[in-house]
């Protein structure tokens, strides 16, 4: 189509010139277009592949008001993947200058910003205990994003910066701080939030981020019984449920305690869990896991939705008493959310001990620390992680400059 | 600071793609046609900020030339869905006379001096020729160009007529033009509407000219609307034949720069439906010094020119030529006439891996070649070797790139 002005390209949080690029496809300049691509967005294979067109470019392609909308995504990753198969463009030598960040976490918020923050010149040391990429590399499920698709983009990446592997800690986050001329936080959210009910504790009660990190780790290996719960209702919960039958349960129920109207997930992610034989069941609440050593089961009570609308503007479950019942179980998985596991970010601001607040500039409440990625906006995207790390490296590289 | 619309840092080494042509330097091969895209300054800022090495300003006329100009004068050839496969036009020359052309170019060559700012004229009479290459020399142009050639006829001539239709109108023309220009190089922009291409190519170097532009738009009769019968553009219900241009042209302008770069030792600069980097290595492959782009840029603007850059970068990395220059005329030697062609039995093969059993090969071989090619229901077509004659219809009617293939016979 070539529109002018394009929607996709603003609806793309790192910006990507789309219509540039998908006129490269089309005179068969797919290196260029591979390199435009890139140009906007340092984790390119890895959107290409999991990133969720379908809320972003995609969502407003003009073509859509015409007959049905151009699948950017996948032209997006036939051109990184042709890039990355003929061998990676040299990039150009970028300036030097003397200032050094650090950057604290390899995910792609972080990666994001080193690599920016490369481009301006400065040198940058990412920190990181695991290996890089975060949780594309650790807990999205394999058969969505295989590690060696994501290392594709590491593997270029990890030129443009030195890797320390350490975990952060309070002393290391004041030694890395005074020892660079500015700081980004990209911790994302590491801690899984749990139910709170009884029974939390039973051997066969796992964390999701735990359990899809085993899984992905040594899928083959890993034992997870005949029948599976899952506590959630979001994209996690269904990348869970998903894996778990991969994994070779013979049930596997999701319970949700909304219906199916108030669920956030990608279409493809639900999808793919019914695809794999996932049973959803609505308007449930879990009450208490039981079992003795081992879980048994999980208590449940019905729930209707009230008129009333929480925060997110969804209606309020209540419990309708007498409904109990129990849903029999080998394992139950825990997706309801995470939060930040950082008992070392001391005075960065964060209220109400959730997400640290940044200005506009994506600066914390401590001068020359900046933060991005889910650590500062909750669960999101690994493009609009990106994106956050690319902004706020220019923010940095003013922050630096003005020094 | 809004950090959202920054500019993206630039992060791939810019690939050099200067040479010179023509005694002139050009950044890249890539020039602006004379069009509506050259006939505004602002219009040519842009187009030289954006990347274009050089701009032919649209065809000019001494002052008190009557331009008589009628709308709607666009229209198109679209085929099977696609817009634009070829633009038809009625326009004439530039409204704008030579004082502002002069001014044009003073300008531009003022505010990038880096940049090929070329003119393009006609006339009727020798002092008018001549008084426009004068000035435009004084102004400070880097080359002109002569438009014998425009489909609605030149000035001076029969209505409808072009001076390069004629062998020896050109000549006398050319020589008018060539001896009035002391200091830069003079192209003439001819037609493909001639009997023999060559005749008017020699002329052109006969007269002393430096260059030839090959070539203009196409005559054409752009459609009939089948129910009021008014041809199109229609003006009122009136038409008149329109200068064709665009991706529809091309085949017939790559002939036209071949044949006679194949005879005659003039340097070329080749314009009519180039789109894309690639179309611009066929160009020059078959001799084009450099190429003029119009259409293209008039359909998605002058964004174009990334991609033709980017494009033609990783050609020449991917070829390992230094320059563009190396490309041109590569093809020439593979251009032969019939006579001397091999003659080898060749039959087609169907890659049953590639094939999607649309049955495309079929209907088109039985009803179009040779009736060589049997239908297995839901399965790949068979070819019968004894029948088939290695035409290759079935080949480019298949829909899978590579699934047919002409294999020589031994
Ligand atoms: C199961 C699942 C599926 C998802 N699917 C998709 C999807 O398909 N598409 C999509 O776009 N998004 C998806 N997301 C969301 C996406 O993965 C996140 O939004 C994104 O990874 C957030 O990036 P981040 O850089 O902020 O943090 P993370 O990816 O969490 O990376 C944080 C990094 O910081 C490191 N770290 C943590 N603590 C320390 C410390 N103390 N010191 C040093 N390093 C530390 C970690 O090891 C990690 O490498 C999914 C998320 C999950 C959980
Ligand atoms: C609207 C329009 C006006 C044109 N005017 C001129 C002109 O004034 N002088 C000229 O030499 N060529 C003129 N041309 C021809 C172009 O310079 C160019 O040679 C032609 O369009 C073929 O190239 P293309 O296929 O890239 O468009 C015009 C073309 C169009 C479409
Ligand atoms: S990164 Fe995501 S939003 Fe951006 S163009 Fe690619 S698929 Fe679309
Ligand atoms: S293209 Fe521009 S000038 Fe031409 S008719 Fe449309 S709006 Fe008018």
């Amino acid at each position: 189509m070539q529109c002018f002005d394009a929607p996709c390209t603003a609806a793309c949080p790192t910006h990507i010139d789309v219509p540039k690029f998908i006129s490269m496809i089309k005179s068969n300049n797919v290196i260029g277009a591979a390199e435009v691509v890139k140009t906007s967005n340092a984790l390119a294979n890895t959107c290409g592949k999991i990133c969720p067109e379908e809320v972003f470019c995609q969502s407003v392609c003009t073509r859509g008001k015409q007959d049905s909308p151009i699948w950017i995504r996948e032209l997006h990753f036939f051109a990184t993947q042709y890039e990355k198969d003929n061998g990676f463009s040299a990039t150009k030598v970028f300036p030097k200058s003397k200032k050094t960040v650090a950057v604290v976490g390899a995910g792609p918020a972080g990666l994001g910003c080193a690599f920016e923050l490369a481009k301006l010149g400065h040198r940058v040391d990412v920190y990181d205990g695991r290996i890089p990429g975060g949780v594309p590399r650790n807990s999205i499920p394999s058969f969505r994003l295989a590690v060696r698709e994501l290392e594709s983009d590491t593997k270029f990446l990890s030129g443009f910066f030195k890797l320390k592997a350490q975990a952060v800690d309070k002393k290391g986050f004041e030694q890395i701080r005074t020892s660079h001329g500015a700081t980004f936080l990209a911790v994302g959210l590491g801690q899984d939030r749990m139910l709170g009910i009884p029974g939390e504790k039973l051997k066969g009660v796992i964390p999701v981020l735990k359990f899809l990190e085993k899984a992905k780790a040594n899928s083959t290996s890993m034992k997870i019984g005949k029948r599976v719960v899952v506590v959630g209702g979001g994209n996690v919960s269904l990348d869970a449920a998903a894996t778990a039958k991969r994994l070779g349960a013979e049930s596997v129920t999701l319970i949700y305690r909304r219906s199916e109207k108030e669920m956030r997930v990608w279409r493809s992610e639900l999808e793919e869990a019914r695809k794999q034989g996932v049973e959803i069941r609505f308007l449930v609440n879990p009450l208490s896991i039981v079992g003795k050593t081992n879980v048994e089961g999980i208590k449940c009570r019905r729930t209707r939705l009230s008129k009333r609308k929480d925060r997110s503007g969804r209606p309020i479950p209540v419990e309708v008493k007498g409904s109990n019942f129990v849903v029999e179980a080998d394992s139950v998985v825990i997706a309801i959310g995470q939060t930040i596991e950082a008992e070392w970010l001391g005075s960065v601001e964060r209220p109400k001990g959730g997400y640290v607040k940044v200005g506009k500039d994506f600066q914390t409440s401590v001068p020359g620390v900046f933060a991005g990625g889910d650590m500062i906006a909750g669960e999101g995207t690994i493009v609009q992680s990106v994106a956050h790390g690319k902004y706020a490296a220019h923010a940095i590289h003013e922050y630096l400059t003005a020094m | 600071m809004e950090y959202q619309s920054l500019r993206e840092i630039e992060m791939y080494p810019v690939r050099d793609l200067s040479y010179d042509f023509l005694g002139i330097h050009f950044e890249n091969p890539f020039i602006l046609a004379a069009a509506p895209s050259t006939d505004n300054l602002d219009m040519v800022r842009r187009a030289f900020e954006m990347g274009w090495a050089g701009a032919i300003l649209k065809t000019t006329s001494v002052e008190g030339t009557r331009v008589d100009l009628t709308y709607p004068m666009m229209s198109t050839f679209d085929h099977e869905g696609r817009k634009l496969f070829g633009m038809g036009n009625i326009d004439l020359i530039s409204e704008h006379h030579i004082d502002t052309v002069e001014y044009n170019v003073r300008m531009l060559k003022k505010e990038f001096p880096e940049k090929m700012v070329a003119a393009s004229i006609m006339a009727g009479r020798k002092e008018d020729w001549q008084s426009l290459v004068e000035r435009l020399e004084n102004a400070g142009a880097d080359l002109i160009e002569c438009s014998f050639s425009c489909p609605q006829g030149n000035i001076g001539e029969d209505p409808g007529k072009m001076l390069a239709q004629s062998v020896s109108a050109t000549e006398l023309t050319a020589r008018w033009v060539r001896d009035a220009a002391t200091k830069i190089p003079v192209s003439i922009k001819i037609t493909p509407h001639v009997t023999d291409i060559v005749e008017i190519a020699r002329a052109v170097k006969r007269s002393g000219c430096h260059a030839l532009t090959a070539s203009n738009s196409i005559q054409a009769l752009m459609g009939i609307d089948i129910r009021s019968f008014a041809p199109y553009p229609s003006l009122g219900g009136k038409s008149t034949y329109s200068g064709m241009t665009g991706p529809a042209i091309k085949p017939i302008t790559l002939r036209t720069i071949a044949e006679i770069a194949r005879n005659v030792d003039i340097p070329i600069l080749g314009t009519g439906g180039a789109s894309t980097w690639s179309d611009a290595v066929e160009f020059m492959a078959v001799g084009a010094g450099v190429v003029e782009f119009c259409t293209v840029v008039m359909h998605y603007g002058f964004r174009v020119i990334d991609d033709l850059k980017s494009g033609m970068s990783h050609y020449l990395d991917e070829m390992k030529f230094s320059s563009p220059v190396a490309i041109v005329g590569k093809a020439l030697p593979n251009i032969v006439m019939h006579d001397d062609l091999p003659r080898r039995t060749v039959r087609s093969h169907i890659n049953e891996k590639l094939c999607i059993a649309c049955d495309l090969c079929y209907v088109a071989c039985r009803d179009g070649g040779h009736m060589a090619i049997d239908q297995q229901s839901s399965k790949v077509p068979y070819v019968d070797r004894e029948r088939c004659v290695g035409c290759g219809l079935c080949q480019h009617v298949c829909p899978v790139d590579g699934c047919i293939e002409m294999r020589v016979a031994v």
